[in-house]
C-alpha cells in the first residue's frame, strides 16, 4: 500500500505542472500611473530605498565601475542604495518569465541590463514595466531621442521601454609584433590567413561575437551593407550574399585554428588563445575592450585594433525595468542617474571600464563637452572619427538566429 | 491513508520529500511542455527530435563518450583499489588518492585544458625535450572530436569516486572465505569468482549507474572542452533553451526528458538484475 501510494504523487505533480496559467498583469498600468508624477515627487519617493540591479557579471572592470563609482553617487544624491546583483540576462529573462507564470506581481528585481534578441523576448513576452523613457530628464536633455540608435534594438521597436545606457562598436584585435599590416578588408584577411594557417579563428555563431563575425561578412556580401540592416530577414532574398559568405568561410576553414575542426564556444575561449599567442587575432564588442585586458597584462602590450571594410557593426545597450519590480520609481531614478553626463563621462574613462557612451556630445554645457574631448581612451582604441565613418547599424534580431542555424548546417555538418 | 498512519514515519520522510520534490516538480513540467504545444498534447516535439541529425549524433557521442569514460574510471578504480586496498587503509594515502574529488569538474577541465592543450605544460615538455614534433600534436586532447578531454576529465575526476564507493568492500572482506576456497582447492580465479565478486558487483553496479547518468546529462565540462560538433546533449539542449524567440525550448525539453528516460530504464534494469541475482543466490546458497 506505502508503495502504491507514493506513485501517486507522479500523476499528482502532472497535475500540478499543467495546471499553471499564464497570468497577464497589468504592469504598463503601474507604471504609467507612476509616471503621471512630477519627477520632484518621483525623486521623493525613491528616496531611502533599495534598488536591484540585475546585470551580466562577467566583466571586472564593468563591476568595478557600478561597485565604485555609480552606487556611491547614488547613495550621495538620491539616498538610493543600489544592489548590483551578478547574473546571466538569459537567467535573468527566464526567471522573469517564471515569476510572470507563477503570477507573482511582486518580484525582486528592478533593473536589467539588455539589448538585442534579449530585449525581442522580454518585450514579446510581456517582462518589461512599460513605457518610461519619456519622463527620464537627463535622456530627454542629454540625448538624441529620434535617432535610430535608440528607435531601434537590432530591428525591434523599443518603444521607450529601455533607455540607452551605452554604445560600442566591433573591432578586431591583432599583435603589432606578429602581424605587420592588418587587413583592410575580407580579401585581406583571406590573404593573411592563407599565409599563416592556424593563426586566426572565430568564435562558433552560437555565440554573440562570432555570430557578429559572420554578420559582418553578411554585409560585405550583400550589394550594400544596408541591404541587410535595413530589411527583416527575406530568405530567398539572402541567397545570394548568404552562399558567398558561406563559400568564404569553407575557403578559409583549413587554413583556421586546428584546421576548424573546432571554433571557441565563447570569446572568453578566443580570448585565451589570444593571449596564449596560439592565434594572433581576436575580435569583440566595446572597441575600447583591449585596454584593460593589456592594463591587466591578460593580452600582450602590443595589442591594438583595426576594423575592415565594409565598416563596423556597432549596437547601443540598454537598461530596462521589468514588469515586477517592487521599486520602479527607485529604478527610473538609478537609470536617469545612469544616463548623467557625470555618469557617462566616468564610463568612458579607460579604467574601470572605458566604454563609449551614447550621449550628444553637443547637448552638453561647454565644460562638459571639453571634458569628454578630453578623455584619453588608450592606445588600443582606434581614434573616434576612424569608428565613427566605419560605424554600420546593426540588422534585425532574426539573422542571428538564421545565421547560427545556416552556418552549422553548412560550415559544421558538412 | 495507510501511508500517513504512523505520524513518525511521515516525519522522518518530509527532509527527503522536500528535496524531492523540486527536482520532480523540474522534471514532470520539463515532460510536460515537451508534450504540449499551446496547450494541447502532441508528440511533434519528438519526432522533430527523431528526425534532427544534429539530436541523433549528439546522442552517440554522449552514449559513448559517457559509457567510455566510466568503463575506464570503475575498471582503473577498481583495479587500484584491490591492488592498494592495505595501503589505502592509512589516512595519508587515502586523503592523497581523494584530492581529485575536492576540486569542481570545471576546474579539474581547466586543469586538463592547462597540461594538455597545445600551449601547455605538456607540450611545452615534450617539445622542449624533442619527444614530439609539434605542439600540433596535442589537438587531440582538448576540444577535440573524439571526446578525449572529457573522457580524461570524467575518468579523473571518477577513479577517486569508485575508490571511495569500493574501499569500504575491500576493508570488509573476509579473509576467512578466501581461505575457505583454498582449502577446497580453489585457485585464485575461483577465490575471485566465488568471494571478491559477489561481494563488490552491486556496489560496482550502482558506482557505475552514477558516474553513467552524471556524465551523460553533464554541461559544463563539455561547454568547456568539448568540440564544436558533435556536442554532448546537455550543450545541444542548452542552445535550444536559450536560442532567439525561445522557439526552439520544447526541443529542449523532450530531448532532456528523453534522456532522463533513457537513464531511469538503464537504472531500472541494472537494479533488477541485480534482483533477480539475490534470489538465485538466497535460493542457491553464496557458495556452490
Amino acid at each position: 500500500m506505502v508503495k502504491k501510494n507514493f506513485y501517486l504523487i507522479f500523476p499528482g505533480l502532472f497535475f500540478l505542472a499543467a495546471c499553471q496559467t499564464a497570468e497577464e498583469g497589468d504592469s504598463a498600468d503601474e507604471i504609467d500611473a507612476l509616471l503621471e508624477n512630477s519627477w520632484t515627487d518621483i525623486e521623493n519617493e525613491a528616496a531611502s530605498t533599495e534598488v536591484n540591479l540585475y546585470m551580466w557579471g562577467g566583466d571586472e572592470g564593468i563591476n568595478e565601475y557600478i561597485d565604485e563609482w555609480v552606487s556611491p553617487a547614488l547613495e550621495e544624491e538620491a539616498a538610493i542604495i543600489l544592489n548590483r546583483i551578478p547574473m546571466d540576462t538569459e537567467e535573468i529573462l527566464q526567471r522573469l518569465q517564471t515569476e510572470k507564470r507563477a503570477g507573482r506581481d511582486d518580484g525582486s528585481i528592478d533593473i536589467i541590463w539588455l539589448n538585442g534578441e534579449n530585449f525581442k523576448n522580454a518585450k514579446d513576452n510581456d517582462l518589461l514595466a512599460g513605457s518610461f523613457t519619456e519622463e527620464l530628464p537627463n535622456f530627454q536633455n542629454y540625448y538624441d531621442t529620434e535617432s535610430s540608435a535608440f528607435q531601434l534594438d537590432f530591428g525591434t521597436a523599443v518603444d521607450g521601454m529601455e533607455a540607452p545606457w551605452g554604445q560600442v562598436q566591433f573591432v578586431f584585435h591583432y599583435d603589432e609584433t606578429q602581424v605587420d599590416d592588418p587587413p583592410e578588408n575580407f580579401q585581406d584577411l583571406k590573404d593573411w590567413i592563407q599565409e599563416n594557417p592556424g593563426r586566426f579563428t572565430y568564435p562558433n555563431p552560437s555565440d554573440f561575437t562570432g555570430n557578429a563575425f559572420v554578420r559582418h561578412l553578411l554585409y560585405e556580401n550583400a550589394d550594400e551593407p544596408s541591404s541587410v540592416y535595413n530589411q527583416p530577414l527575406d530568405e530567398e532574398q539572402i541567397q545570394g550574399p548568404a552562399g558567398q559568405t558561406f563559400a568564404y568561410l569553407e575557403d578559409i576553414q583549413p587554413d583556421l585554428w586546428r584546421e576548424g575542426s573546432h571554433y571557441p564556444n565563447s570569446l572568453t575561449e578566443l580570448d585565451r588563445l589570444y593571449s596564449n599567442g596560439e592565434v594572433w587575432m581576436t575580435m569583440g564588442y566595446n572597441e575600447a575592450r583591449a585596454e584593460s585586458l593589456v592594463e591587466r597584462g591578460v593580452f600582450p602590450e602590443s595589442t591594438r585594433s583595426f576594423v575592415m571594410d565594409p565598416g563596423s557593426i556597432g549596437n547601443t545597450h540598454f537598461l530596462s525595468i521589468p514588469f515586477n519590480s517592487p521599486n520602479m520609481a527607485g529604478a527610473l531614478v538609478a537609470i536617469n542617474h545612469m544616463l548623467s553626463p557625470e555618469a557617462q563621462l566616468e564610463k568612458m574613462k579607460p579604467s574601470p571600464w572605458g566604454e563609449n557612451t551614447p550621449i550628444s556630445i553637443d547637448k552638453l554645457d561647454d565644460d562638459m563637452q571639453q571634458k569628454f574631448q578630453e578623455v584619453d581612451r588608450g592606445d588600443t582604441v582606434l581614434p573616434t572619427e576612424k569608428l565613427e565613418e566605419s560605424f554600420l547599424p546593426e540588422s534585425d534580431a532574426s539573422y542571428v538566429k538564421w545565421l547560427e542555424d545556416q552556418w552549422f548546417n553548412e560550415i559544421i555538418q558538412e | 491513508m495507510k501511508l500517513f498512519r504512523n505520524k513518525s514515519l511521515v516525519l522522518l520522510l518530509l527532509p527527503g520529500a522536500a528535496f524531492l520534490l523540486l527536482p520532480m516538480y523540474g522534471l514532470v513540467t520539463g515532460a510536460v511542455e515537451s508534450f504540449t504545444d499551446s496547450g494541447r498534447f502532441t508528440w511533434n516535439h519528438y519526432t522533430e527530435l527523431a528526425g534532427s541529425d544534429r539530436f541523433r549524433a549528439s546522442l552517440v557521442f554522449s552514449l559513448r563518450t559517457a559509457l567510455v569514460s566510466t568503463l575506464l574510471a570503475v575498471v582503473i578504480g577498481w583495479w587500484f583499489t584491490r591492488t592498494f586496498a592495505s595501503a589505502l587503509t592509512k589516512l595519508p594515502v587515502r586523503v592523497t588518492v581523494w584530492i581529485p574529488m575536492l576540486f569542481p569538474h570545471f576546474v579539474w577541465a581547466y586543469i586538463v585544458i592547462l597540461i594538455l592543450a597545445e600551449t601547455g605544460f605538456a607540450a611545452y615538455l615534450l617539445t622542449g625535450a624533442g619527444w614530439v614534433e609539434s605542439p600540433a600534436f596535442f589537438s587531440r586532447f582538448s576540444n577535440d572530436q573524439q571526446g578525449v578531454g572529457i573522457i580524461l576529465t570524467y575518468v579523473w575526476k571518477g577513479i577517486p569516486f569508485v575508490v571511495l564507493m569500493l574501499l569500504p568492500l575491500y576493508a570488509a572482506m573476509k579473509q576467512e572465505l578466501n581461505d575457505l576456497v583454498a582449502t577446497l582447492g580453489g585457485g585464485r580465479w575461483q577465490k575471485f569468482k566465488m568471494v571478491e565478486w559477489p561481494l563488490i558487483l552491486p556496489t560496482t553496479l550502482e558506482t557505475f549507474l552514477i558516474l553513467f547518468a552524471f556524465t551523460l546529462t553533464a554541461y559544463e565540462v563539455p561547454a568547456l572542452i568539448g568540440a564544436t560538433y558533435p556536442e554532448m546533449i546537455s550543450v545541444l539542449s542548452y542552445q535550444w533553451f536559450y536560442s532567439s524567440g525561445w522557439e526552439e525550448r520544447s526541443l529542449a525539453f523532450a530531448a532532456m526528458f528523453f534522456i532522463s528516460a533513457v537513464i531511469i530504464l538503464i537504472s531500472l534494469a541494472g537494479y533488477s538484475l541485480l534482483k533477480r541475482r539475490n534470489k538465485f543466490i538466497k535460493r542457491e546458497g553464496q557458495l556452490k
